[in-house]
């Protein structure tokens, strides 16, 4: 006998969902794939640009540097980030209101400015390099592959760190408890009981730290010189007036979205059999240590999100230097701010605008998604999340430009407003928070809705009571991500804007390519400033007080 | 009030299968005990029922209605879950009153039936703790009292008081059992422990491997069990293996008259407390055999004997010893079987009509 269909608020759930990232990511990606399969001049099908990418050696090259770029990175993150939650989580750390506040801030590492800013510190004549040649200490100048990973590993651990935290300060205590009691040792334990339990949070972050380290194109294009990645080699293409390749350029997008297809499979095969739940009952405690340990933890997070945030506390500093013209000159002074204060206001409320309605909007669909993921397995919801994972690919300026190409014309003439920006930012920070919430979903038993199914609630009303409440860490978490994210969205708004839309990022863009670093720096600390601000006003809002972020 | 009727009942798992081919028909207001072992498939079946999952085959009829396809939630079936599933996010009083809630009943109304049902379960003082601060007993009474207080028409209990001390197991059974025949709720309950379920029910089920092996009043599984799993199961059972041939039952060296049709090997199954050492005097027949005395086990109220015979190692049980059987161990003893008190299977498992034998 065949199984009935049953339709319940999920399937709803589902199909809008399809809905929506057929309209806001297929639809308009469909053109850059059309781009990429016609032949520049002739305009005719080819797979001339595919045949360049097997062929031409620099390209290939580009690929073998994206990967090792994305595997760098991603391990590098995940050392930093594992190591930052766990300690938090554990150990009693004092400050960890303070921990947590510098990884936000090198979450929101200002664009451009900030990978200035570690060229500032470790370049061929950096501050820091100079500083330690001084006393006999030489260091490499911070150029090439090895600097591009480190500069991942410190930009995205934070990503690593906030999902990991949230699942590791909810596994169950007695489950540790019993590893310890069959005589394995904390060490051990860590590795054969806790980060077992953990994989899903660990898998996810190690995905999106992989994704995001192939897709940025910021960081290889200061840092790496003559580090090609597909990133930039796409950017160079897309972006270059003289010389622009759009087919090639599209080409490679495809082959970035098709190389984190894949990890993403991985990442899927990983957890083939991981489900995992524990009720969450017994929360593990935090241990007291004293002496050298203490010290030495502490050293050891503090190290981590000081030089994570290392760029940011650069670019506060830099903003109240003198300046004369685009160089920096000895002292201290308020020009920078003077200089921008009159233009500034509507840059600063289209950021707010912009970024707190995607945000609303992220939250909302990504819950609804995450719990899909998670506990709805199918064929359909496993395509969506793995079509979910395209946004963090794909490059903002593709998204960008994709949009302008799609959303041009009447019915759908989109071009020009805010709202095309804000479907832009939506669509790309989307998977965050689905992600978060089905890591955080991994955890919590399906037993409680299904005894809030007994006692007389709609499935709908049982998520809402008893789900969302225990998965609020996730969700928050994600939303936090989302929203820093969305406030420093640059590439797709870069191609998105018009005068009466510009945001932040885009005006710190402008400053930069106009050598303005002193403006530049003003105005990300401002964004810096609001950023945290909101995240605060955020978290004290929902009532969350012993932590803020977690 | 309400009765339940399940037909032809059948789950898997991908593609292990977990329910056979369940039937039921359990009486409105009747405690029914499904009895079995880990892993035979009690909680997928009460899950099932539930709704929580939707069977492969067959029908769940309460009623007189089939409820299938009815979503879980307006079945009104609570349920008692063996791994608690307590809300770590809500207080005591909270986890109680939560179906309460669903169900929008006046303020007051809620209130005097979290205080019942937290005194029903012992544990009146502790509404506002999290159950995070409580322990694993104390909080398989919250889940407990959290379906109680719904009244629902259907009741489903996994293995209730698995957590608790012998002493508040026997209190709280008693209660669930008043408090069930007063409201008249329809009752399945799940337990691994034997004795509960001879006391508490009207009837009990014995499931193997996802079938059903046998349902009776407690009285019939444990007197007249119809297949040996049940009767291996369900107390402690001796078997000993016997030879049937023209109308005579042969076990060990004993051969006495037993006036059936079937011929073949046989088990012959008895109970510890029908075995007779030979101080007693026979009444009707009985199977004599020789043995001798490997261990005695004084409990108490009763001691056990060990005892080996030219058929096999058997479990005696005698009632008040006296000092001089404790005394017994290693003499020759003569065991006796009385035929009333003694079942045989088949090799198939099947028993063989015992009355044909009286
Ligand atoms: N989600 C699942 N997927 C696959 N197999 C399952 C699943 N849940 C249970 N099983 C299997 O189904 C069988 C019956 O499980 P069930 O939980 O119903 O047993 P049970 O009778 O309640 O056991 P216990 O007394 O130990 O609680 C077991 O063999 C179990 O391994
Ligand atoms: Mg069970």
């Amino acid at each position: 006998m065949k199984r009935r269909v049953r339709f319940d608020i999920w399937t709803f759930v589902l199909i809008a969902a399809w809905v929506i990232l057929i309209a806001l990511l297929i639809w308009p990606l469909s053109s850059v794939l059309h781009a990429s399969l016609l032949d520049n001049d002739t305009g005719a099908f080819s797979l001339v640009h595919y045949f360049q990418i097997a062929t031409v050696k620099a390209y290939q090259r580009a690929i073998g540097n994206t990967l090792l770029a994305g595997f760098g990175g991603m391990s590098g993150a995940l050392i930093l980030g594992v190591t930052l939650a766990f300690v938090t989580t554990r150990f009693h750390i004092f400050g960890r209101a303070l921990i947590q506040t510098l990884a936000v801030v090198a979450l929101v590492s200002p664009p451009f400015i900030g990978a200035y800013a570690w060229i500032v510190l470790f370049g061929a004549s950096g501050v820091v390099r100079k500083g330690l040649d001084a006393i006999g200490i030489s260091i490499p100048p911070l150029y090439g592959a090895a600097g591009v990973i480190l500069v991942f590993a410190f930009k995205f651990f934070p990503h690593v760190f906030l999902i990991t935290s949230g699942a590791l300060a909810s596994i169950n205590r007695s489950v540790e408890e019993a590893a310890e009691s069959l005589g394995v040792s904390p060490t051990k334990r860590l590795f054969t009981v806790t980060f077992p339990l953990i994989l899903p949070a660990i898998s996810a972050s190690a995905l999106l730290t992989f994704v995001l380290s192939i897709a940025d194109f910021g960081t290889p294009r200061i840092i790496g010189r003559d580090f090609n990645v597909l990133a930039t080699e796409a950017f160079n293409l897309y972006g270059s007036e003289v010389g622009g390749n759009p087919g090639m350029a599209s080409a490679l997008s495809v082959a970035l979205i098709v190389l984190s297809m894949v990890i993403v499979f991985g990442q899927r095969w990983v957890l083939r059999k991981n489900v995992y739940h524990s009720n969450l009952i017994k929360k593990p405690e935090r241990k007291r240590v004293g002496g050298l340990k203490a010290v030495g933890l502490h050293v050891l997070a503090y190290a981590i999100v000081l030089i994570g945030a290392l760029p940011a506390i650069i670019v506060v500093l830099f903003s109240f230097r003198r300046t004369s013209g685009p160089v920096f000159q000895p002292g201290v002074s308020l020009q920078s701010y003077e200089r921008v204060i009159s233009t500034v206001s509507d840059p600063i409320w289209n950021t707010l605008i912009f970024s707190s309605t995607a945000v609303v909007a992220i939250v909302i669909t990504g819950t609804l998604i995450g719990y899909l993921i998670s506990r709805r397995p199918g064929i359909a919801t496993g395509a969506l999340d793995a079509t979910l994972m395209v946004p963090y690919v794909v490059p903002g300026i593709v998204m960008g430009i994709a949009f302008i190409t799609r959303f041009n014309e009447p019915p759908l003439a989109l071009t020009g407003t805010g709202l095309i920006i804000v479907m832009a930012v939506f669509v790309r920070r989307l998977p965050y928070s689905a992600r978060s919430v089905a890591a955080a979903l991994k955890q919590v038993g399906p037993n409680l809705e299904d005894a809030a199914v007994s006692l007389g609630y709609s499935p709908s009303k049982a998520f809402v009571k008893v789900t969302v409440p225990l998965i609020l860490p996730g969700i928050m978490a994600g939303a936090l991500m989302s929203f820093v994210t969305a406030m420093n969205e640059l590439s797709s708004s870069l191609v998105l804007y018009v005068g009466s839309t510009i945001t932040m990022p885009v005006r710190i863009y402008l400053s930069v390519m106009d050598g303005e670093y002193g403006t530049a720096s003003a105005l990300s600390t401002i964004l810096l400033a609001m950023t945290v601000i909101a995240v605060y006003a955020a978290f004290h809002l929902s009532g969350r007080k012993e932590s803020a972020l977690l | 009030m309400a009765d339940l009727k399940i037909q032809g009942l059948a789950k898997s798992y991908k593609d292990v299968r977990v329910l056979e081919s369940i039937n039921l028909d359990i009486a409105s207001g009747e405690f029914f005990t499904l009895l079995g072992p880990s892993g035979c498939g009690k909680t997928t079946l009460l899950r099932t029922i539930a709704g929580f999952q939707h069977q492969d085959r067959g029908e769940i009829i309460v009623k007189g209605e089939r409820i299938d396809h009815k979503p879980a939630h307006k079945r009104d079936i609570g349920m008692v879950f063996q791994d608690y599933a307590i809300f770590p996010h809500l207080s005591v009083a909270d986890n109680v009153a939560f179906g309460l809630k669903a169900r929008s009943l006046p303020k007051g109304e809620i209130e005097a039936r979290v205080n019942e049902s937290l005194k029903m379960v012992r544990l009146d003082g502790y509404q506002d703790r999290l159950p995070g601060e409580m322990s694993g007993g104390q909080q398989q009474r919250i889940g407990l009292a959290r379906a109680m207080a719904i009244r629902p028409t259907l009741l489903l209990m996994d293995e209730p008081l698995s957590n608790l001390d012998a002493k508040l197991r026997i209190e709280l059974r008693e209660d669930i059992r008043d408090i069930q025949r007063r409201l008249g709720i329809t009752t399945i309950y799940v337990t691994h422990d034997q004795e509960e379920a001879l006391a508490v029910s009207d009837r009990i089920c014995v499931m193997n491997k996802g079938n059903v092996e046998q349902i009776g009043t407690p009285f019939e599984i444990y007197r007249k069990p119809l297949r040996r799993f049940a009767a291996s199961f369900v107390g402690t059972m001796n078997f000993l293996p016997g030879q049937l041939e023209g109308g005579r039952l042969r076990v060990g060296s004993q051969s006495i008259d037993f006036p059936v049709d079937a011929s073949g090997p046989v088990e012959l199954a008895i109970r510890p407390e029908n075995v007779e050492l030979a101080s007693t005097s026979p009444h009707g027949g009985t199977i004599a055999l020789k043995g001798e005395v490997l261990k005695v086990t004084f409990l108490g109220r009763e001691a056990h004997y060990t005892l080996r015979t030219e058929a096999g190692e058997i479990v005696a049980q005698v009632a008040d010893p006296a000092q001089d059987f404790i005394e017994m161990e290693g003499r020759p003893v003569e065991v006796r079987l009385p035929l009333q008190k003694i079942a045989l299977f088949r090799l198939n498992g099947d028993v063989l009509d015992a009355g044909q034998a009286r």
